[in-house]
């Protein structure tokens, strides 16, 4: 390798893009002859669609057609299968029925000459609804118990036994309310069919299974269809699988032959977009008097919806974060008049560890030992779990070196016994961990004549650094600096690449870079030894690369431009694949870490905020540290928002989302902003690939609720177990 | 957002003219409020009519040491203007608490005082509610209300005003100079806002056609000290759960002059004349305030989901009082110093 | 249910509206209800200024008229005739970076990028604004009216930072 590029702090390259304004995100794009979608939402949450008039909107300045049930054409529901690459986030295609499963579920979608046309004319659109009684407004507001899910279940040991003949035992209900990610860019789809082919500009997580599934869904070819989506605005998980509204979009563009663009209402998207559901967990902990885990028992209850089954794999953390011999993990799902839940962020396992981490802060005080303490008691040497030893696992020193640069050591643990003027503080911790997985993966590298190389794979960066972490791929690998290579990603057309999702799009996408960078590279020594090669007659395998260049080890070195040029090539092009092997059988792959939060507590004006965060992260190896901390960071003030602001609140009465918007539904704000002190330790796994990397865009998120939680119980002595955290469950007065 | 008609005034007579007292048309400034309702289809004009560029973005001190204030003034210049960060800090914080910098370039001064409710029911063109559709009855009053008032509350509405400068006027005192069709004319501040009582429809006293043209501070409070705290889930651009805005002069270590105004808990910005009474002449000790703030909250109403904002804001009203208190003395120093 | 509406208002007329961005003046012939942001987005190619909710809730739209942050879908472009109107596309001069822009590029003061157009912009017109005080809970609470869910407020006071220690270095005036 000739120079050192991976693990270095280097500016995004996608950056002036970004700065400029020239970045290219979905909402961005149009087209000659554009139209303009505008959604009609459903004012209930449960009953039918009576009847549309739509006489007054049709008849409005620039509309061109309203679309709806019984005005639209007939298609195909997607397979909506992982394996094939085409799920989908809703199966039920739009106008399907008449039926209305969800408030701001889509009813009509209005096609107009501009925006305002078209806005004005939804807003004109009359639907008249038959409303049902008994509308499940959420998991929280319902005795409902809920379907239990067999393929969620884990059992290992005798946890029911092993809890009933502990010492020491906690029995804690926690629950959560249903989140929305709100990803700065709402969802949108600009579609364009051109000869029976379709274009589509979307926000995506995924444009490969985009691509597949509007295929299934106009029945149309795969090579027909072509998904881009260069820059997207965040997503947190509900832009990895497409929505209805890209369905009707392109299926409008296609009725009145003209392009059609949708972007998505701020309301109406956090109304039908995804969530994340809310939850019910009952967490049931044993020990000895040592504080050794005795039994650990997790059920709980998540959310659906009536029209797509979603499961939030809650507990699935849980058998594997700490030694203990009997464990029990079980799962409901209750469906409930929301739109359909998604993945968000840390799926599942952020959910589980907030119950889990408060659960073993529980267990501490029972048992009178300091909480950080219980955890290095239970440390798992390996992955009880699946029985495997861990690929690297270095949480031990997450613990120290975090809580050293904390203070933890000066913690008084009397509750608000440390105080600060009008001020009491809490200190608290949790443990987070987050798996570690991959996908297989194809990259196309080419090396150019004019001296610059190109690299490509039909993945996404969604803002966590994929742009860069490819270009520095190759720069490591060739040689070649950081402002002569381009990356394309974004297009489905590209060489197929992974979902931008579970902090896997790193470990995915790099070896099925490096492995094209290679490719590249041997292509190029083959033509340079061959006739009329710069190397001509010299062995392939004997020549090296250095800093853009080939060298015959004996002091020539031909630079990859002037290998090309003097053959008369334009380019060398090298096809990539990379897939797991068979590691997952030998090692248990995870990430690990820690928070401690000081949270100030002013009970004379119930004033509650984070003052202080200090974390460390075991990540394998970071491609790029300060795009790696910037995403721990962002988990943490995401956090906040878990622990403190954010809930959906669905009126209990019909069901309907009440918050829908960025004043109601509260996300942490600058000045919400702790200080933040965030390491990444540095351990390569090579086990898992050959950069040693093993993903951080979730994890981070992972135990920062519980941690929260935890330092509220130390500062104001009440031990909440519902998220979010409000100033009236905590005034006195 | 339907369509509409707009027109530019340049001054006070054209936009009245302009108006001509129908109901359908509105004037725009700041339009922070009217454009988001608008895009909501909670508001409807027909017409609109530009009146931020009319000659009203002066601050100046009149000769009997009020300070008047053009209705186009924008808040940022309001909030940051020397005379009033001198001698109305109250007015200046209460300000800077609310909303944000783009929110508060964009805000007039009169556009603040006609600021709407956000209460979400109001906002959802398909949900009931009497302030928007008279006669649709309210979704709030058993829905979900954790965010709506406790006082000046009526059967018909609990709707919030949200407005944290309107609560630094309503302690300070102020007049309103209002023009129309009928001419020009004054009313008190909190004379403004109307209690929703049967009709929550009629939030004002504006008569069709008439525009705010000046908001008139009373004098200052000789030596008060002044406190607004804003009580709230995030540290910034949200609106109070409950807010408190206090004056305290003082003579010695008695209450001589209090002034004290709530916000996040009222239908409209709500002077607490019965804790302004009970402080009266008492000793400025923390016993006072507590006494002061349940008078001010006695009247409050709860339901299901706000019934933590008459606790939080007796917390609010102590806090800012003792705040207020404390910085007495300062303030009587440097309007002493400086004449 | 039935939604209610009164009768169905007539597309009004459109307006001729002179609009000076980024130092060029467009005359374009608008709608009144058409808002800055739309008009920038829409009509003058001008996508680098992003809507996040229409509704002046986050920020995403932030532009500068007459040297003054605002939040461009809150404001009628007809509103914004005779103004000087800029955006994160007139930022950079003489193809440089502006400070501001390159101290976000060096402290990574962005993950997506959707919100930070509008977060430069609030940043640029901060340090102008003398105003406001140099204070870390200054400078946030300034900034407040521009959310990241990204969260990557850390890097973004640190560009802040940057940006105001090289405008004094060079003797810019506050």
């Amino acid at each position: 390798m000739t120079t050192q590029t991976i693990g270095q702090r280097t500016p995004r390259v996608d950056g002036e893009f970004k700065l400029t304004g020239r970045a290219d995100y979905a909402v961005d794009h149009s087209a000659p002859g554009m139209l303009i979608g505008y959604p009609v939402p459903a004012s209930i949450a449960h009953g039918t669609l009576a009847g549309l008039d739509l006489e007054t909107a049709r008849a409005m300045p620039g509309v061109v057609d309203i679309f709806h049930h019984g005005h639209f054409p007939t298609l195909a529901r997607s397979p909506n299968s992982m394996a094939q690459q085409n799920v989908v986030s809703e199966v039920r295609l739009p106008f399907e029925d008449t039926r209305i499963y969800y408030d701001g579920q889509l009813v009509a979608l209005v096609v107009a000459e501009t925006f305002e046309q078209a806005r004005a004319a939804a807003h004109a659109v009359r639907a008249e609804y038959h409303e049902e009684a008994g509308a499940i407004s959420g998991l929280l507001h319902t005795d409902r118990d809920g379907e239990w899910q067999a393929g969620q279940a884990r059992s290992r040991g005798e946890p029911r036994e092993a809890w009933e003949q502990s010492p020491v035992r906690i029995d804690r209900t926690y629950t959560i309310a249903a989140e929305s990610h709100v990803p700065m860019e709402v969802h949108a789809t600009l579609a364009e069919w051109r000869d029976g082919r379709l274009r589509v500009h979307e926000s995506s997580q995924g444009v490969l299974f985009q691509r597949k599934a509007m295929a299934r869904i106009f029945d149309i070819a795969e090579e027909d269809v072509e998904v881009v989506s260069h820059y997207i605005g965040s997503g947190f998980g509900n832009k990895l699988f497409m929505w209805p509204h890209a369905v009707a979009t392109a299926a409008a563009a296609r009725e009145v032959g003209r392009p059609v663009r949708t972007v998505m209402p701020r309301q109406q998207d956090m109304a039908t977009t995804g969530n994340r559901p809310a939850s019910r967990q009952r967490l049931r902990l044993a020990a000895d008097e040592a504080g050794r885990l005795t039994a650990i028992r997790h059920d709980s209850t998540t959310e659906t919806s009536p029209v797509h089954t979603h499961v939030d794999a809650v507990g699935s953390a849980t058998p594997s974060l700490y030694a203990c011999d009997n464990v029990a993990v079980g799962q409901r799902l209750v469906t409930v008049n929301h739109g359909t839940p998604c993945p968000m962020r840390g799926p599942g396992e952020v959910s589980g560890l907030f119950a889990l981490e408060c659960a073993m802060d529980e267990l501490a005080g029972e048992l009178g030992i300091d909480p950080l303490d219980l955890r290095r008691r239970n440390h798992a040497e390996r992955d009880p779990g699946k029985d495997l030893p861990w690929s690297s696992k270095h949480l031990d020193a997450c613990y120290d070196n975090a809580a050293a640069r904390f203070g933890w050591s000066r913690r008084e643990p009397g509750i608000g016994a440390m105080r600060d003027g009008d001020e009491i503080l809490g200190w608290g911790m949790a443990s987070c961990t987050w798996f570690a997985g991959r996908q297989p993966c194809a990259a196309r590298v080419e090396l150019h004549a004019d001296g610059h190389v190109t690299a490509a794979c039909g993945t996404q960066d969604i803002g966590t650094g994929t742009y860069t972490v490819v270009a520095q791929t190759v720069a490591e690998l060739t040689g070649v600096p950081l402002s002569r290579i381009e990356v394309r990603l974004g297009e489905s057309s590209l060489p197929a690449g992974p979902l931008s999702g579970g902090s896997m799009a790193t470990a995915t996408t790099l070896p099925a870079v490096a492995a094209a960078t290679r490719q590249a590279l041997d292509a190029l020594k083959e033509v340079a030894t061959g006739d009329g090669g710069a190397f001509a007659g010299v062995a392939g395998e004997s020549l090296g690369v250095e800093q853009g260049t080939l060298t015959d080890g004996g002091g020539r070195r031909v630079g990859f431009a002037e290998v090309l040029e003097g053959l008369r090539l334009a380019s060398v092009t090298g096809d990539g694949q990379a897939a797991p092997g068979d590691e997952k059988t030998r090692y248990s792959f995870r990430s690990f870490g820690a928070h401690f939060v000081e949270v100030r507590w002013d009970p004379g004006i119930s004033r509650l905020r984070v003052s202080r965060v200090v974390s460390d992260f075991d990540i394998g190896r970071a491609i790029n540290p300060a795009t790696a901390r910037n995403q721990v960071e962002g988990s943490i003030v995401m956090g906040i928002g878990m622990a403190l602001l954010e809930g959906l609140d669905y009126d209990p009465r019909d069901a309907r989302l009440v918050n829908n918007n960025y004043a109601d539904y509260l996300i942490p704000t600058h000045a919400d902003m702790p200080e933040i002190d965030v390491e990444l330790l540095d351990h390569p796994d090579f086990a898992f690939n050959e950069f040693g990397a093993r993903g951080v865009g979730e994890i981070g998120l992972t135990g920062i609720a519980a941690a929260i939680a935890n330092a509220v119980y130390h500062a104001t002595g009440k031990r909440l177990r519902d998220l979010p955290i409000r100033l009236e469950h905590l005034l006195v007065e | 957002m339907r369509p509409f008609a707009f027109d530019t005034a340049t001054d006070s007579g054209a936009a009245i003219a302009i108006h001509g007292g129908d109901d359908r048309r509105a004037y725009i400034a700041g339009g922070t409020t009217l454009i988001d309702l608008v895009k909501l289809d909670v508001m409807r004009p027909a017409a609109l009519i530009d009146v931020s560029r009319l000659p009203l973005a002066e601050v100046e001190r009149l000769d009997d040491g009020r300070l008047r204030i053009g209705a186009a003034v924008t808040n940022s210049e309001l909030a940051h203007h020397p005379l009033v960060r001198e001698h109305y800090p109250l007015l200046a914080q209460a300000i800077l608490a609310g909303a944000s910098t783009q929110i508060r370039n964009m805000a007039t001064t009169a556009g603040n005082v006609m600021q709407r409710t956000r209460c979400p029911y109001y906002r959802d063109a398909a949900a009931a509610c009497n302030r928007r559709e008279p006669g649709s009855g309210c979704d709030a009053l058993h829905g979900i209300n954790r965010m709506h008032a406790v006082l000046g509350v009526s059967e018909q509405c609990i709707a919030t005003h949200p407005s944290d400068m309107c609560v630094a006027l309503a302690a300070l005192g102020a007049t309103l100079t209002l023009e129309g069709p009928e001419g020009r004319r004054e009313i008190a501040f909190n004379d403004f806002h109307r209690l929703p009582a049967e009709h929550p429809e009629i939030e004002h006293e504006l008569a069709p056609g008439e525009l705010i043209t000046h908001v008139t501070l009373d004098t200052p409070l000789v030596g008060g000290g002044a406190a607004y705290l804003k009580l709230r889930d995030r540290a910034s651009y949200e609106f109070a759960l409950a807010s408190a805005g206090a004056v305290v002069a003082l003579e010695g270590e008695v209450i001589s002059d209090v002034r004290l105004a709530l916000g996040g808990v009222a239908t409209k910005p709500w002077r607490a004349v019965e804790a302004e009474r009970a402080l009266d002449g008492q000793p400025a000790v923390a016993s006072s305030f507590e006494v002061a703030a349940d008078a001010a909250l006695q009247d409050a109403v709860p339901r299901e989901h706000n019934a933590f904002k008459i606790p939080l804001a007796r917390q609010a009203i102590v806090r800012a009082l003792r705040d207020a208190t404390a910085r007495a003395g300062t303030t009587t120093t440097t309007r002493g110093n400086q004449g | 249910m039935m939604d209610h509406s009164d009768a169905p208002p007539q597309d009004a007329d459109a307006l001729t509206v002179t609009l000076t961005v980024n130092g060029e003046t467009h005359r374009l012939t608008l709608a009144p209800n058409v808002v800055l942001l739309d008009a920038l987005r829409d009509r003058l190619g001008l996508t680098g200024t992003k809507k996040g909710c229409d509704h002046g809730q986050c920020g995403a739209c932030t532009v500068h008229v007459d040297g003054r942050a605002i939040n461009s879908c809150l404001r009628l472009a007809a509103m914004c005739e005779g103004r000087a109107i800029t955006t994160v596309e007139g930022l950079a001069r003489d193809g440089a970076l502006h400070p501001v822009q390159q101290a976000f590029l060096d402290q990574d003061a962005y993950q997506c990028g959707f919100c930070t157009s509008g977060q430069m912009m609030s940043a640029a017109a901060l340090l102008d604004d003398g105003r406001i005080g140099d204070s870390d809970a200054e400078i946030r609470e300034a900034m407040s009216g521009n959310l990241c869910r990204c969260g990557a407020y850390k890097n973004i006071l640190a560009a802040i930072r940057q940006a105001e220690s090289e405008a004094r270095g060079r003797g810019g005036d506050a």
